[in-house]
């Protein structure tokens, strides 16, 4: 059940880009969000659909604390909220062990923490003696594995995901899913952002869709 | 007639040689279209080919019927019953035609004669429920529904009509019982498990309609899986200071065995540059111009590798933020890490280099002594003045992009006001307090006085130089921290 106290809080925010200008033209503005309601309770798992350009990674990128909104209140009560990057920081001459550790620690673990789950890593990623191999020699299916083997292993309150199933081989691309069910059915909070509108209607107990900016519709 | 040249109406090619139910999916397309008028007017086409099929007739009257077209219903049933008086459809559809023109008496009338000839027949049982949720009797529907669906227990059909019914009321908790009933008889169909869930949902109880459609997609066994399943939130303690500490180190020291691995000389390039740098000066100022004099050499070492120190740091700090703008939008890390760790890596990169100069030093007769101790606090202020004005730059450009063009010019500059390849000592003595207060020429006499000089330098003069350094690394720390913030948002501008 998702009765209790919201995690995080969204009351009419909003976020404006700035086009930067030049000696010859004046900066521009875009409104890439602009009255966004929105609340993220425990164990809940929200999708949100939407266009290319609709907003929807701006809008992670605020719940996840990357971005402070320009207007509006955002409220997150001391909660961990990671936005599920993979490959992040890798450095395509390192081994995929070293690029594991670097970018575990760039997505908020600590080193022994991701040391110790190296071996867990190498398996989950299926990509044998190329652990050991610089990221360089992977083809792209190997890269987002190994990606995804080590964003798995954080364990945020909220968990934010940005179109990242959708990568990868087909068989991956399922076994990142049942990872993903495996979160939302242990009671974690994820929100989910995907262009399947199927994929949120068997992930998630709440979609809403976004449009220029603005959230549509906002159904259970 | 304009209604053969239409392709719809076009029909497969029928006739005695195809077996009449395959030629009749033609028209149940259209039934399954909910196109009633079509599905009519290919049901008469139907007949022509299949007269004696009692399908065509009443499949006919039950599209015209929900079409709306009733006169057409009528006259084609009168016919149908005439030629198949014993078709179950021949004694239900007067009821229906009754209902559809909401002669109510007269369809219960019809409706409960029927109960009694034809207690086996589910359609008996359906019209029924149509007649009691007319009257809002959800009750008397339901137990209608259920008989129908007992009639043919094989057939979900009737179990799905039961649900729905349930669903249609809003009696949500009714619905995901018999939603439930059809999983348990049918647990192939997705339908129940979406509309399960669907139902569970609209009671509020989320986690059912989860455990329900996670049942549907990967079946049964992996659910019950999911209850052994354990995702540790493991509390991070350490602080937001330390974490950023650990990151920056471990980021540097693969930095540096990345580039050792992308050379085939590997780290000996971190020597090998600044002697080349110093073979360069050494031809041009010693040689070519005859300019260098006597230990031109220690000269431009003790000057050369503390500037390329300076340099390098400066040149890879300054677009750092810029060039780890998809990192920070991708991970949230601090802008201040960046330019750290750009300072660390070079730092650490002036190891070998460092001991390299003190060794050649040594060898051409600069023995060390009590007075190298100097360079403890020599170098600290020199870090510190590294740092300091790494970090500046390094904060500004984000917000001034065109200082990146400016950064080279500036440390040429730089290079040539600070003594590197000729002592401070040969310009006039008026503008020496001047050319001393560029703190890469202060630090740069400060190694000289030690290496060459073999005497300690003014320790005093070189605290409050420090100090400065020190206040401006707090102050820039703060300002990092002030606009944490403002970074990604000025690196997508």
């Amino acid at each position: 059940m998702t009765t209790s106290e919201p995690l995080i809080s969204m009351i009419d925010v909003g976020i404006r880009d700035k086009r930067k200008g030049n000696v010859f033209k004046r900066p521009s503005y875009f409104d890439a969000l602009k009255s966004i309601n929105l609340e993220i309770k425990p164990g809940e798992s929200l999708g949100i659909l939407g266009r290319n350009g609709a907003g929807k990674s701006t809008l992670l990128r605020v719940l996840s604390g990357i971005l402070r909104p320009d207007r509006g209140t955002m409220i997150n009560n001391g909660h961990s909220v990671s936005l599920l990057s993979l490959q992040a920081g890798f450095d395509p001459v390192l081994t995929g062990r070293e690029n594991a550790v670097l970018s575990g620690m760039l997505q908020g673990l600590s080193r022994r923490e991701v040391t110790s789950r190296l071996d867990e890593i190498h398996e989950y990623s299926e990509i044998g003696d190329f652990f050991d191999e610089p990221v360089r020699t992977y083809s792209t299916g190997m890269g987002t594995r190994l990606g995804f083997s080590i964003a798995r292993i954080t364990s945020p309150d909220v968990l934010l995901i940005d179109e990242v199933l959708s990568v990868g081989d087909q068989e991956f691309r399922k076994k990142s899913e049942r990872t993903l069910a495996k979160r939302i059915r242990s009671g974690q909070a994820v929100v989910l952002v995907t262009h399947s509108l199927a994929q949120s209607q068997v992930l998630c107990d709440r979609i809403v869709r976004i449009e220029d900016g603005v959230i549509r519709e906002d159904e259970q | 007639m304009a209604m053969d040249s239409d392709v719809s109406l076009q029909p497969p090619e029928i006739g005695e040689h195809i077996p009449p139910e395959m030629a009749f999916e033609w028209a149940r397309e259209s039934v399954r279209e909910k196109d009633w008028s079509m599905a009519a007017r290919r049901w008469a086409m139907l007949r022509k080919v299949y007269p004696d099929e009692p399908t065509t007739w009443f499949q006919a009257v039950h599209a015209h019927l929900e079409a709306g077209e009733l006169d057409a219903a009528e006259s084609l049933l009168v016919l149908a019953r005439d030629r198949f008086p014993n078709q179950p459809y021949a004694k239900i559809q007067p009821a229906h035609l009754a209902m559809k023109r909401e002669q109510w008496d007269h369809a219960k009338e019809i409706l409960e004669q029927l109960r009694v000839e034809c207690p086996l027949n589910p359609h008996t049982w359906t019209s029924l429920a149509a007649l009691s949720a007319h009257d809002g009797d959800f009750e008397a529907e339901s137990q209608y529904l259920w008989k129908a669906a007992e009639c043919t227990p094989n057939q979900p059909g009737f179990y799905i009509q039961f649900a729905e019914s349930a669903m249609n009321a809003e009696h949500y908790e009714e619905a995901a019982k018999r939603w439930a009933i059809l999983r348990e008889r049918f647990p192939e169909l997705p339908i129940g498990y979406r509309r399960g869930a669907a139902a569970a949902r609209a009671t509020g109880d989320y986690d059912a309609a989860r455990h329900l459609l996670l049942t549907h997609q990967y079946g049964d066994a992996f659910v019950e899986e999911l209850a052994d399943q354990d995702f540790p939130n493991v509390a991070d303690t350490r602080s937001p200071l330390n974490k950023l500490l650990g990151l920056v180190w471990i980021k540097a020291l693969y930095n540096l065995r990345s580039e050792v691995r992308r050379n085939y000389l590997s780290f000996t390039w971190w020597i090998i540059e600044p002697l080349m740098y110093m073979g360069i000066y050494m031809l041009v100022f010693d040689v070519l111009l005859t300019r260098g004099g006597e230990n031109y050499s220690i000269l431009l070492m003790t000057g050369l590798i503390p500037w390329m120190w300076t340099m390098k740091s400066i040149g890879t700090s300054s677009t750092s933020i810029l060039q780890g703008q998809q990192l920070m939008l991708q991970t949230g890390v601090q802008p201040i890490f960046f330019p750290l760790v750009m300072l660390l890596q070079t730092a650490l990169k002036q190891i070998p280099v460092y001991i390299l100069l003190t060794g050649f030093v040594w060898l051409n007769g600069n023995p060390p002594g009590m007075h190298w101790f100097a360079l403890a606090p020599v170098i600290l202020v020199h870090a510190l003045f590294t740092s300091a004005a790494s970090l500046a730059i390094a904060a500004a450009i984000p917000f001034f992009r065109d200082l990146t063009i400016l950064v080279p010019t500036g440390l040429t500059l730089l290079m040539f006001l600070s003594g590197i390849f000729y002592d401070y000592s040969v310009i006039d003595e008026r503008w020496h307090s001047v050319f001393l207060l560029n703190p890469v020429a202060y630090l740069i006499m400060c190694y000289r006085e030690i290496f060459i000089d073999h005497t300690v330098p003014d320790l005093l003069a070189l605290s409050w130089r420090g100090g400065v350094c020190a206040v401006l690394c707090g102050v820039l720390l703060m300002v990092y921290k002030k606009l944490r913030y403002v970074y990604p948002r000025v690196v997508m501008e």
